[in-house]
């Protein structure tokens, strides 16, 4: 059994964020798209409780905290948005949405 | 640590918060069945009184040490700043009156006014953790805003791209911001500062890339911009009027601070000959393409709204040019610049706005809807062409005294005038500009409205507005030095409170101030192993 | 000392001499505010601009009985201070500038209140006094302004209104010519100022007077190898304004304007202009003359003898073309051109004795005797049906007694008959020249005689022998708003010699060699001087007899050779003899000496050539492989980046990461 180390960690974090992204860019469907955006905030959050426990320093558990918060604020807005949309456009299909353009 | 005193701090930023409350309590509770008109008045009504006060507050506050470590900070740049955000907003208010784009009154002036709020907490925080969540106190409410007409399809299309690429980019910060806190172990300015060096390792510059993605996104850099012509084009135009100016304020201070405070060991140069990485030569890569991007592809529009965006994005590549100059007076001339633009980007705006309720077509306003104008509105034209003057920076508006501060910063920062290539791309784009402003005024002036012109309905409060704002643009032209002493590095108070220091001064203060700031990090493993000037710094410290 | 008590108010920071912004910007608030709101209604208008103006006249006497020859700075006001360049607005007062003040709206109250009743059937009458008020404010400007910047944007403001006032009644063809003619020439020599107030900015580093002066006192070779040049260029701006050789052409062209605009402006204000900054700046002629290694040919001539020189070809080349014009306002045109060469002359010839003093006197008696000239011009003009022929009037002197009477005593001052104000003035530039150029004096003397001859001749021909038209038979005398403005003027006229203005203003340069009231003057203020004067008249009036008593007595004789000649030739003549006796001398004089068939055959055609070459250049070149071709290119891009917004997000994420990568590209490089 290995401890983990730092290192570990911030490679987890990194492949979640990189996931976290090509869902973002592969997937059609906008929640999935906003499931992704999420991966890659947890991401971050992964990395700074890492970084926080390794630093021996409670400050960066306490953004953490805050960070889940505004996560969750987010959450809201968004599905608002998509569910709006959805209501508009009866689709929740990101190559609906290019009716701005040039 | 007295709460009261932080309350009183924080005085200007809670009497905002209540009057968003109170606003929509009113609405909600009390006008729910009157006609929408009175509706609008009264919130707005409201709103104004709110503002004023707390422009008032923060106009008597004594200058405050900063709290918690640089959480919290106030001085008279800031104050000044967020007085400016407060009459933004109030502007956006006041436009807002008698549009046909939501029923929601009520919501509408407490998103405007939070977003406003974060947007002052942006304004004078020195910390990660307040960065981040004031950064998303501004964002969240605008993405709402922005799908706010709920009758037009391309609203909610506009903030849904908006909201999207917003959280990406704010993730790609926020993984920039845990990266910056792990490598430095703080998360304040100071204690960043003291830390961070360029170095050899990569690990940094990720750090920094998607720290600067996080704020380009914010102030519609290319290549990060392709948000901004849609949601300008989608949201309502006081809301679109309101993120081209308040938010450019926020973000572009904000943008500057972390970058020249927090991040001076890692500046790196961006000299045509002898450039060496860092941040400044990602931020000149970023002016560039900004630059040359905005200011060609907005040739090419039919919208005013859209063309106002593009133009956007090439004043963006300006005003990078400023922060990337990385001196005290590339601070001042950044400051003054982004103040002169939004007030003028505002007044741009509340021109469309006029015009599009006046069109009422479905797909908003295109450039030839403003033809024949002036012999419409002689009034609204002549404003019109002092901000799309001073948009083209013609002295002696207040946009020619903008850019010419910013190049003659930008030329003197680097050592030998490295960076002059930069400012003479700048002048030279900004030549190209001028064709397209003047597109705008050749359709009021010179094509004649199709049919006969009839004049056009201006409310008192807005053709106030828009007139006080004119002639903004125009004393600030004729006495720039009035606005530019307020953030020259030779004002005493910008320099007491420590808005720019040079690097070596700030870390010599901080050395000062925080002897063992970094000493926890010494136990951290692995990463900071393998750091040999980090650990000089430690060794130093301790 | 009533001096010191007055630099002691300027210090404690009673700070008087803000008044002087009022001066400057009343008659600018009084037309904007006419233009604004009364512009329809003709006697508010005329109350707006004509009562700000006289208020700044009255403002302008209390700042004179205030400061007197004490210098003094208004708060200034910062404009831009961007590294070295810090360019300020503030005003300066000294005896320069409130003499100068003086003049400028004392004349300006005049010609106003004689112009509400010359234009009073004009349909543009309240354009006309909103435009006179900016033209005042423009150059109240120049007056006062304490550094190059302000100036030059001051002494462009001049060149627009003036343009505007020229071209007046633009429906005339030739009005609209005149006024570009001006409004040309004028802009040839601001392009020399500029560059010059960039030459001295960038040897000194200032541009501020007081620090120039102040440095090139400290270092008199400051300015180095660009002394001469410096000089030069910034006497081309001077040049334009004051209309010298060889940019006279536009002055006599101007006289397109109503007269009270040329009585004004062409008389006693807008061309004295360049003669007042070439006294301003006076500091940058005297430094050690310098040139850069390509012109050093030059040697030790100094800019200060170029200007003389010009001075004295223009008065001279005026002169002789003023002997054959027929039409009054020319003559009087070419006199004003003539008497500006003559102050130019001076002010060049003064470097060499560091006073320059004679040439603002010269201005100041000047500029009422030639205004009231004009306005006499205008009175005349009026009465006859707008006749400006000399040779269609004849026999006005009885019918138009005051105009007459008037319009002698400025022929008397012009001329330099003592006791008249001219005599005075002339005597010191006289006095100067012998000091200095004994070869330019005799040429002085020689434009003094032509001088009295032309006026003599015009005197002669208008107003005394036969009446020779049905229209001058018919002429009665003017109205009395045109009357009362020239018996205000003749006062001056006669007594403005009187008084040592030379001598006063030779105090602001430092040169007391005269003793005399001035020195009083300057050093204790104004009230000692009005009892000293009142107790001296009979000093006063001989001064030229007891200081110079060669130069005075040269003057007198060219007055009287000249006054005789005239007198010779034109007495009760209905025909120019002249021609008869000079043929191809008096032709030449006739057509201006051919400047504007030179300037038409010569820089005409060569303009056309390269203006030819240039459009070729400009149309394939520049327009076709350049603008064109940039600019479609350009276009073709914009087009293409627009194209990137698909308005898929899912692009746009793209692009983002792309974005991302490009910048860690960049990084990593």
């Amino acid at each position: 059994m290995i401890t983990p180390t730092l290192q570990h960690y911030l490679v987890v974090s990194g492949l979640l964020f990189c996931l976290g992204l090509l869902g973002v860019l592969a997937r059609r469907n906008l929640l999935v798209v906003y499931m992704s955006l999420e991966l890659m905030l947890n991401a971050a959050n992964l990395a700074l409780v890492a970084f926080s426990h390794f630093n021996n320093q409670l400050n960066g558990q306490v953004m953490v905290f805050f960070i889940i918060t505004v996560a969750a604020a987010e959450v809201a807005v968004g599905l608002a948005l998509i569910v709006a949309i959805y209501r508009k456009r009866q689709t929740a299909h990101v190559e609906d949405l290019s009716s701005l353009k040039f | 640590m007295n709460y009261m005193e932080l309350l009183g701090a924080l005085a200007p930023e809670a009497i905002v918060v209540l009057t968003a409350l109170v606003a929509l309590a009113v609405d909600l509770l009390v006008l729910r069945q009157a006609p929408q008109n009175a509706r609008q008045v009264v919130a707005v009504s409201i709103t104004a009184v709110g503002i004023l006060a707390a422009i008032i507050a923060l106009s008597v506050a004594a200058p405050s040490p900063p709290w918690m470590d640089g959480l919290l900070i106030n001085h008279s740049t800031t104050a000044f700043l967020k007085q400016t955000l407060l009459v933004l907003a109030l502007v956006a208010g006041i436009l807002s009156i008698q549009s046909r784009f939501t029923q929601h009154t009520g919501e509408y002036v407490t998103l405007l006014l939070l977003s406003t709020v974060g947007m002052m907490l942006l304004v004078s925080s020195d910390n990660l953790l307040l960065m981040f969540v004031a950064l998303e106190l501004t964002s969240l409410p605008l993405y709402v805003l922005t799908a706010f007409n709920k009758e037009s399809p391309s609203s909610s299309e506009a903030s849904l791209k908006y909201f999207l690429i917003g959280s990406l980019s704010a993730a790609c910060l926020l993984f920039g911001i845990s990266l910056l806190y792990g490598l430095s172990g703080g998360i304040t300015w100071t204690q960043l500062a003291t830390t961070l060096r360029a170095g050899s390792e990569p690990i940094v510059y990720l750090a920094l890339i998607l720290t600067l993605i996080g704020f380009a996104f914010k102030v519609a850099a290319a290549p990060f911009h392709l948000w901004a012509p849609d949601v300008y084009q989608g949201a309502p135009t006081p809301v679109a009027a309101f993120i081209a100016s308040g938010s450019k304020i926020a973000s572009f201070y904000m943008f500057a601070r972390i970058f020249m405070a927090a991040l001076p060991g890692t500046a790196g140069s961006a000299a045509w000959s002898g450039a060496t990485p860092g941040w400044v030569p990602l931020v000149a890569a970023l002016a560039v393409v900004s630059m040359i991007l905005g200011n060609v592809a907005a040739i090419a529009q039919r919208s005013v709204k859209r063309l106002l965006a593009y133009s956007a994005i090439g004043h963006a590549g300006y005003a990078l040019l400023a922060i990337l100059s990385n001196t005290e007076q590339g601070m001042g001339s950044l400051l003054y610049y982004v103040v002169t633009y939004a007030v003028t980007a505002m007044g741009a705006f509340a021109v469309v706005n006029v015009i599009e309720r006046d069109v009422q077509a479905p797909n908003g306003e295109s450039l030839t809807d403003f033809a024949g104008l002036s012999r419409r509105s002689p009034l609204l034209s002549l404003c019109l062409l002092v901000f799309v003057l001073s948009l083209a920076g013609i002295p002696p508006l207040a946009g020619f005294f903008g850019k010419f501060y910013i190049f003659i910063a930008t030329a003197q920062s680097g050592t030998s005038q490295g960076l002059i290539w930069l400012v003479m791309l700048a002048i030279g784009t900004s030549a190209i500009s001028l064709y397209y402003y003047l597109q705008i005024l050749k359709q009021v002036y010179v094509v004649e409205s199709v049919g006969q012109p009839t004049p056009v309905q201006l409310r008192p409060a807005e053709s106030a507005c828009i007139v006080a704002m004119a002639c903004t643009v125009l004393i600030l032209g004729c006495a720039p030095n009035w606005l530019i002493n307020r953030f020259s590095p030779n004002s005493t108070e910008v320099r007491r409170a420590g808005v720019i220091t040079k690097p070596s001064t700030t870390l010599e203060l901080a050395a000062e101030i925080h002897p063992r700031i970094t000493a926890p990090l010494g136990t951290a493993t692995g990463l900071v192993q393998k750091r040999p000037q980090f650990e000089t710094t430690t060794a130093n410290a301790q | 000392m009533e001096h010191d008590a007055v630099q002691h108010a300027v210090q404690s920071g009673s700070k008087i001499q803000d008044l002087a912004w009022l001066v400057l910007f009343l008659p600018l608030l009084g037309s904007v505010m006419a233009w604004f709101i009364t512009r329809r209604d003709r006697v508010l208008t005329t109350v707006f601009t004509l009562g700000t103006v006289i208020l700044s006249f009255i403002l302008s006497v209390t700042l004179f009985a205030v400061f007197g020859a004490a210098s003094a700075e208004c708060t200034p006001f910062q404009f831009l201070h961007i590294g070295d360049l810090k360019v300020d607005i503030g005003l300066h007062l000294d005896a320069l500038s409130t003499l100068m003040l003086l003049v400028v709206t004392g004349v300006a109250s005049l010609v106003m209140i004689f112009s509400t009743s010359y234009m009073h059937d004009d349909a543009s009458y309240s354009r006309f006094f909103c435009t006179l008020g900016l033209f005042v404010f423009s150059m109240l400007g120049i007056v006062l302004a304490n550094n190059f910047v302000m100036m030059f944007v001051f002494w462009e403001l001049v060149g627009v209104s003036s343009y505007l006032l020229i071209g007046f009644w633009f429906e005339r063809p030739a009005a609209g010519d005149a006024a570009k003619k001006a409004f040309l020439s004028n802009r040839l020599g601001d392009f020399g100022f500029i560059l010059g107030i960039l030459m001295v900015w960038s040897a000194v580093g200032s541009v501020n007077f007081q620090e120039i002066q102040a440095s090139l006192i400290k270092n008199p070779a400051a300015m180095g190898v660009w002394a001469g040049l410096a000089g030069l260029l910034v006497f081309m701006g001077a040049m334009g304004k004051s209309a010298q050789f060889p940019l006279h052409v536009w002055l006599p062209d101007a006289m397109e304007g109503p007269t009270p605009v040329s009585a004004l402006i062409h008389a006693a204000t807008m061309v004295a202009a360049g003669v007042y900054m070439l006294c301003r700046v006076f500091f940058i002629y005297t430094v050690p003359a310098g040139w850069p290694p390509a012109l050093s040919f030059l040697g030790d001539l100094s800019a200060a003898t170029v200007v003389a020189w010009i001075g004295g070809i223009t008065a001279l080349l005026a002169a002789l073309t003023a002997v054959q014009q027929n039409d009054i306002k020319r003559i009087l045109a070419y006199s004003t051109l003539s008497q500006l060469g003559y102050m130019v002359m001076a002010v060049g010839l003064g470097a060499s004795t560091g006073n320059p003093s004679a040439s603002m006197f010269h201005l100041f008696t000047h500029a009422f005797f030639k205004a009231m000239l004009f306005l006499g011009a205008g009175s005349v003009i009026h009465a006859c049906h707008h006749e400006q022929d000399i040779w269609r009037m004849g026999g006005l002197w009885k019918k138009m007694p005051v105009t007459f009477w008037t319009f002698a005593i400025g022929t008397a001052a012009l001329a330099g008959l003592p006791p008249f104000s001219g005599f005075y003035s002339k005597d010191e530039i006289l006095a100067t020249a012998l000091e200095a150029n004994p070869i330019l004096c005799g040429l002085a003397v020689l434009v003094a005689c032509l001088t009295t001859f032309y006026m003599c001749r015009l005197v002669l021909v208008a107003f005394f022998g036969t009446t020779r038209t049905e229209s001058a038979e018919h002429a009665h005398e003017s109205p009395r708003s045109m009357t009362i403005p020239l018996m205000f003027l003749a006062v001056p006229s006669v007594v403005a010699g009187w008084f040592p203005v030379g001598e006063f203003i030779a105090g602001h340069f430092g040169v007391r060699s005269h003793e005399g009231v001035g020195r009083v003057v300057a050093q204790e203020g104004i009230g000692p001087m009005l009892t000293m004067i009142l107790g001296g008249i009979d000093h006063a009036l001989f001064a030229p007899f007891n200081h110079n008593a060669l130069a005075a007595f040269l003057g007198l004789f060219g007055v009287l050779l000249g006054g005789s000649a005239a007198w010779a030739l034109y007495w009760n003549q209905a025909r120019d003899p002249l021609p008869g006796l000079f043929t191809n001398l008096s032709r030449a004089m006739r057509k201006k000496f051919y400047f504007d068939e030179i300037y038409d055959s010569v820089f005409i055609p060569i303009h056309d050539t390269v203006a030819c070459i240039m459009a070729w250049f400009d149309r394939w070149i520049i327009d076709g492989l350049g603008v064109r071709g940039i600019h479609g290119t350009i276009e073709i891009v914009g087009r293409a980046l627009r194209l990137v917004q698909t308005g898929n997000l899912q692009t746009y994420a793209f692009l983002f990461a792309a974005g991302v990568a490009f910048l860690a590209f960049i990084a990593l490089q």
